[in-house]
C-alpha cells in the first residue's frame, strides 16, 4: 500500500523533502512506519520527533491503511 | 451556538480587530494576547522569523483547544488567529482573545490557550539571526508532553 508523508520545517530541512510517497507493507503500524521512514533519512534520528496519522497525533500503535497522511515533524514552537 | 474563530493567515494581524471581532452581550471582559517577533532572546538578536505550519492539522487542534478551554473555564468566546511567513521585529505572530462574563476567567483561559496552542499545534518557528538560521524544537512543550503523554515523542 502507499501513503503520503508530510515534513515540516526542520525535517523538511534534514530530508530536503515536503512530502514524498512511501510503500509500505500491509498491516504496518505507525511506529514502523516511521522505523522505515527514518531508515531512509537517518539524519531525522537526531531529533526528537513528533509523528501524525491523517492529522491526529500518533502514539505508535495505529494501524497505517492505504492511502493515508503521515507526517513527521519536531516538537512544535508556535507562538 | 458559538461565535468562536480560528485562523491561519500569511496576512499582517490587526489586534484590535480580531480583539473586537465579537463582543458576547452578556460578557464585561475580553483579555487578549498580542504574541510579537522578540528581537533579542538570551542576548542574541534576531533578525526576523519565519514561521510554517501543517495546517489542516494546526486549525483542528486549534478547535480541540477552544472545545477544552469552554470545558474548563467560565467563558464566552474565544478567537485564536495565527500568522505564518517572514515576521520582522515587534510583528504580531499570534492573537488570542478571550470574552467572558467576568475577567478573572478571560485571563485564565487565555494563559492556558497560549501554553497549550505552544504545545500542541503544528507550527514552527525558524529564528533568523545575523550569523545562521534555526529551526526552534519546542523543548519545554517536549517535557510538558510527556508530563501529560496526551501524543508521544519518538526519541529514536
Amino acid at each position: 500500500m502507499k501513503v503520503k508523508v508530510l515534513f515540516f520545517g526542520a525535517t523538511a530541512d534534514e530530508t530536503g523533502e515536503r512530502e514524498i510517497e512511501v510503500s509500505l507493507a500491509k498491516n504496518t503500524k505507525a511506529n514502523e512506519a516511521l522505523a522505515e521512514i527514518l531508515e531512509k533519512f537517518p539524519r531525522l534520528g537526531e531529533h526528537k520527533l513528533l509523528f501524525a496519522v491523517n492529522q491526529e497525533y500518533a502514539n505508535g500503535a495505529e494501524f497505517i491503511k492505504d492511502g493515508d497522511e503521515l507526517a513527521v515533524f519536531t516538537a512544535v514552537s508556535g507562538g | 451556538m458559538t461565535n468562536d474563530f480560528y485562523e491561519i493567515t500569511g496576512e499582517p494581524l490587526n489586534v484590535g480587530e480580531i480583539a473586537r471581532r465579537i463582543v458576547p452581550e452578556n460578557c464585561g471582559a475580553t483579555v487578549t494576547l498580542d504574541g510579537y517577533v522578540r528581537q533579542f532572546t538570551k542576548g542574541r538578536e534576531t533578525l526576523h522569523l519565519v514561521y510554517e505550519a501543517y495546517e489542516p492539522m494546526a486549525l483542528k487542534e486549534m478547535s480541540k483547544l477552544i472545545e477544552q478551554a469552554h470545558k474548563k473555564f467560565e467563558i464566552e468566546n474565544v478567537g485564536v488567529v495565527h500568522r505564518l511567513g517572514k515576521l520582522k521585529i515587534g510583528e504580531t505572530s499570534v492573537v488570542i482573545s478571550v470574552a467572558a462574563p467576568h475577567r478573572r476567567a478571560a485571563f485564565e483561559a487565555c494563559e492556558w490557550l497560549i501554553k497549550e496552542l505552544k504545545r500542541t499545534v503544528p507550527i514552527w518557528k525558524k529564528e533568523v539571526f545575523a550569523d545562521g538560521e534555526l529551526w526552534i524544537e519546542g523543548d519545554s512543550q517536549t517535557e510538558n508532553a510527556k508530563a501529560e503523554a496526551e501524543f508521544k515523542i519518538f526519541d529514536v
